[in-house]
């Protein structure tokens, strides 16, 4: 069954939303389609939730509506003809908001808690305190499920270097955490800095959170702020700037007086903070012990409590150790197993080890790939070559996209079942295009810095393509297929899908030293499936070095065929007379064309007899310049021709996990000169002995040069090299792979 | 005072910090504020959308006035303060109606929501006549119209 989440509001920065991703992460684990619907979509994040009105859910689906504050939202879910269930916030306690228009609208939030009661079948309490208010507003199926958070996003590293150095001053100093609202008392931080003031002049108080400057709370702790020194009120701070707050603080206080759950003190325990709270409704659960939780708010008393958490080494090592062990107690596993439970849907005990009868001849395997059929791409006809090579052994189904276009995701091949070279194809719409323009933008915001998980999923869902029906299909015929191939680790069916079907799914990962492959959403497609099929042995150090927990991985790599070609026939039907450098593939900036471009240029202004440089392949940037010959997407016959008429082939990619060019071009008997900020290709090159590496123009000319001179030797051993890439090894290795997981399957 | 923590020598400290206030001629011991403990408690939703309804059927009545903004907000506030103050007649004249429809709105909602708490402690009296002679009759499950938290 799908399980999607219904939330009121999905806006950058708010908890309840960034709770709903984390359960849709496990609900996605636990092999469930899940989308997010929300009332009120953020501006810019409807490529990640979508309006409630799409929400059509099927009479077995289960729908988690994320309650708290009064939501028109209750009214929808008990209409809702499917399953129904409730994820319970809390709600702040009117009485702290008495004169104001919120008041209703918490006590409101709790009367529709009570009506929904009879109309759901699992509430879930983010913790045993709000499980408590659950059965008390008649709830019955009741469970826990902790929120968890990603320790890792608060570690040093993840800290804004500037926010740092704002922060940098003497201490002791001071952080609370949370929005500026009547019942975190505020007040009490301002009464405990002023007591600490009068111990240490030069004490700090940090506080971030929003704030609503025109509110009559807000303007009362800002007189009693002024009469203070050291009080800096930093309002919302993104993620690394809030990374930076936490470590730049001594202690981290809360004196709320009411907390569902208390998010921030988890967050401190995780930037190794010590936390001192004021033990008020579920914060005692959520310490567990942990940090120092107090019982009155004597202010004299706790300044001097601080002092000994800042300065006493002891005290705070103590501290810091039992707030690592109980970090470990909100860890997305940990939460995952409680929400099996509160579903229903935790393993049976193991019952003796029974096996199924045979293993089956031809497994039926799904290769799960963005594009495929008529497209350019390294990746997509890596997947292409592949499956024609495994259609022997495998019962093979290509799910895909309708896209051709990896650009755009524009719809162009109809859905559903097709054939491509006698293959069978199940293709699924793409339901959102893509502007390229700002999706570039988008990325320079999030690329080299770090990131919450939200920007990097809106990262992830914008790059596409959004394909729900092929997601869908994942959760609903899973058990027609015995494996799973996936093919590229960047795009959003492997993100997302790998997850849904990981204990038999393979990727091959193509990957390569770009900013996104250190986004941490990334994690669960490197570390959770079966084995990671890769290039080059560069490609297996660059996923040790980002992601040590890995799956296992092997270099497995591609077959080269060795079609016979004749230049000459290329030569005559494009009307090249003349040496040429030849480079084949997407001409795109992205490819390093305009480096290309620009050291020709110069390469031809000094040199009369330079050969000329023909392009080949899908143009997707103005291609122009003396000697430069674009001959648009050329066949399979036209391209093995050209290779092997080549003076060189020039591969001028940085982002490279195995360049099937070069190889092609090896198998071709034709050198290459590859782009040396690439470790793939600088590898490849380095093993042949067929090819030369550039890294600037000096080295593009020199380069150039040794490559002609040694077109004859440099040819021999590139022919070598790609004789040792036999599609029956490949084969072989997969098999191998798909086997293990079969076996695993029958046990 | 009690400090509550596995990692921390809490009576030591206690005692540590208690002689330091001691010194400084602080009172070592104050009125202890102590928030209400348990959780809070279940809002009747039939009763509170009743009294909800009875609370804003005039739509004469304004809210109170709030902004979250500072600076100019503050002067859209005094703007609101003195359109209310000026056109009262206006507001009323153009939400006669509304006032009307509302009425009818509560008194409906009154009548199916009394209609519904009937129904439910019939169900509850056939339950309770159907169980085992030995089974305690179970009390009425909906309270007769409690009170809407009051505002401290």
């Amino acid at each position: 069954m799908a399980v999607h989440q219904l939330i009121p509001s999905f806006v950058a920065g708010d908890a309840t939303g960034q709770a709903a991703l984390h359960l849709q992460l496990l609900l996605r684990r636990m092999g469930h389609f899940a989308e997010l619907y929300a009332g009120e979509v953020g501006s810019g994040l409807e490529s990640l939730a979508q309006p409630v009105s799409a929400l059509r859910p099927a009479p077995e689906d289960l729908v988690l509506y994320h309650h708290g504050i009064a939501s028109p939202l209750s009214g929808h879910l008990m209409h809702l003809p499917c399953r129904r269930g409730l994820v319970f916030h809390n709600i702040s306690p009117a009485r702290f908001y008495a004169g104001t228009p919120l008041a209703e609208a918490l006590t409101s939030g709790r009367a529709q808690l009570a009506a929904m009661a009879p109309f759901v079948e699992v509430a879930i309490g983010v913790s045993d305190f709000n499980s408590a208010e659950l059965r008390t507003a008649g709830y019955h199926n009741v469970h826990t499920v902790p929120l968890f958070i990603e320790p890792e996003r608060f570690a040093e590293s993840q800290a804004d270097p500037a926010m740092r150095r704002r922060l940098e001053g003497p201490g002791p100093t001071v952080l609370s955490v949370s929005r500026v609202a009547p019942h975190k008392r505020f007040e009490d931080l301002l009464a405990l800095h002023a007591q600490l003031v009068r111990l240490r002049p030069e004490a700090r108080l940090l506080l971030v959170g929003g704030y609503e400057p025109g509110s009559r709370y807000f303007k009362s702790l800002r007189r009693t702020a002024d009469g203070l020194p050291g009080v800096h009120f930093l309002g919302r701070l993104n993620h690394a700037e809030l990374v930076a707050a936490y470590r730049s603080a001594q202690v981290f206080v809360s004196m709320s007086e009411h907390e569902g759950f208390g998010v921030p003190l988890i967050e401190a325990m995780a930037a190794e903070l010590p936390v001192l709270a004021f033990g008020a409704a579920a914060v005692p659960e959520t310490l567990g012990g942990a940090g120092i939780a107090f019982d009155e708010k004597r202010f004299a008393f706790l300044a001097e409590l601080v002092m000994e958490m800042s300065e006493s080494p002891d005290l705070r090592r103590r501290l810091l150790k039992g707030q690592a062990r109980r970090l470990a107690h909100f860890s997305a596993e940990n939460s995952q197993q409680a929400l099996e439970k509160a579903l229903g849907e935790a393993p049976p005990p193991r019952a003796r080890p029974h096996r199924s009868p045979r293993k089956p001849k031809r497994p039926r395997v799904a290769i799960v790939v963005q594009r495929y059929g008529q497209v350019t791409g390294g990746a997509e006809r890596h997947a292409q070559q592949l499956a024609e090579h495994l259609a022997p052994h495998w019962e093979l189904t290509l799910l895909t996209t309708c896209a051709k276009n990896h650009l755009s995701w524009e719809n162009v091949f109809p859905p559903g079942p097709d054939r491509v070279d006698g293959l069978q194809v199940l293709r699924f719409p793409v339901t959102r295009t893509r502007n390229i323009r700002p999706f570039n933008a988008l990325s320079n915001t999030v690329f080299n810095r770090p990131n919450e998980r939200l920007r990097e999923e809106h990262w992830v869902a914008e790059q596409g393509p959004l394909s729900p029906g092929l997601l869908a299909h994942l959760e609903k015929a899973r058990d027609a297929y015995d494996g799973f191939l996936f093919f590229t680790y960047l795009y959003a069916p492997t993100v997302w899908g790998v997850p849904m079907v990981a204990d038999r799914a393979l990727l091959v990962p193509t990957a390569h030293d770009e900013p996104p492959i250190r986004f941490g959403v990334y994690s669960d497609v490197f570390e959770r499936p079966r084995a990671l099929m890769c290039n080059t042995p560069e490609e297996i150090s660059l996923i040790q070095r980002l992601y040590p927990n890995h799956a296992r991985a092997r270099v497995v790599g591609v077959g080269v065929d060795r079609p016979s070609a004749a230049p000459q026939r290329f030569r005559e039907k494009h009307g090249v007379h003349r040496p040429y450098l030849l480079y084949v593939g997407r001409l795109e900036p992205g490819k390093g064309i305009p480096e290309l471009l620009s050291h020709y240029r110069v390469l031809r202004q000094r040199y009369a007899d330079a050969p000329d440089l023909v392009l080949a392949g899908e143009a997707h940037m103005e291609l122009s310049g003396e000697g430069v010959r674009y001959v648009g997407r050329i066949d399979e016959q036209d391209k093995h021709d050209a290779l092997a008429g080549a003076l060189a082939v020039v591969v001028p990619s940085r982002f490279e996990s195995l360049s099937l060019l070069t190889l092609e071009a090896f198998a071709q008997s034709t050198p290459v000169l590859v782009n040396g900020h690439s470790e793939v290709l600088v590898g490849q090159v380095e093993r042949s002995g067929a090819g030369q590496a550039y890294k600037d123009l000096d080295s593009f000319i020199t380069g150039l040069r040794e490559v002609g001179n040694q077109r004859g030797p440099m040819g021999r051993k590139g022919l070598a090299y790609a004789k040792k890439y036999s599609w029956a090894k490949v084969v072989a290795a997969y098999q191998e792979e798909m086997d293990r997981i079969l076996e695993e399957k029958r046990r | 005072m009690k400090l509550l923590g596995r990692d921390i020598p809490a009576r030591e400290l206690i005692a540590r910090i208690e002689e330091r206030l001691r010194l400084r001629g602080l009172p070592t011991s104050e009125p202890a504020d102590v928030p209400e403990e348990g959780v809070e408690p279940r809002v009747d939703p039939l009763s509170f959308n009743l009294q909800a309804l009875e609370e804003h059927t005039d739509p004469t009545r304004p809210l109170p006035l709030h902004t979250h903004r500072g600076g100019a907000g503050q002067l859209v506030v005094v703007a609101k303060w003195a359109f209310r103050k000026t056109c009262q007649v206006l507001i009323n004249e153009t939400l006669s109606r509304q006032r009307v429809f509302n009425g009818h709105v509560r008194d409906s909602y009154a009548q199916l929501s009394a209609e519904l708490l009937r129904l439910r402690r019939e169900l509850e009296e056939l339950k309770a006549a159907k169980a085992p002679a030995a089974a305690p009759p179970e009390p009425p499950v909906v309270p007769v119209r409690p009170r809407r938290p009051r505002a401290k």
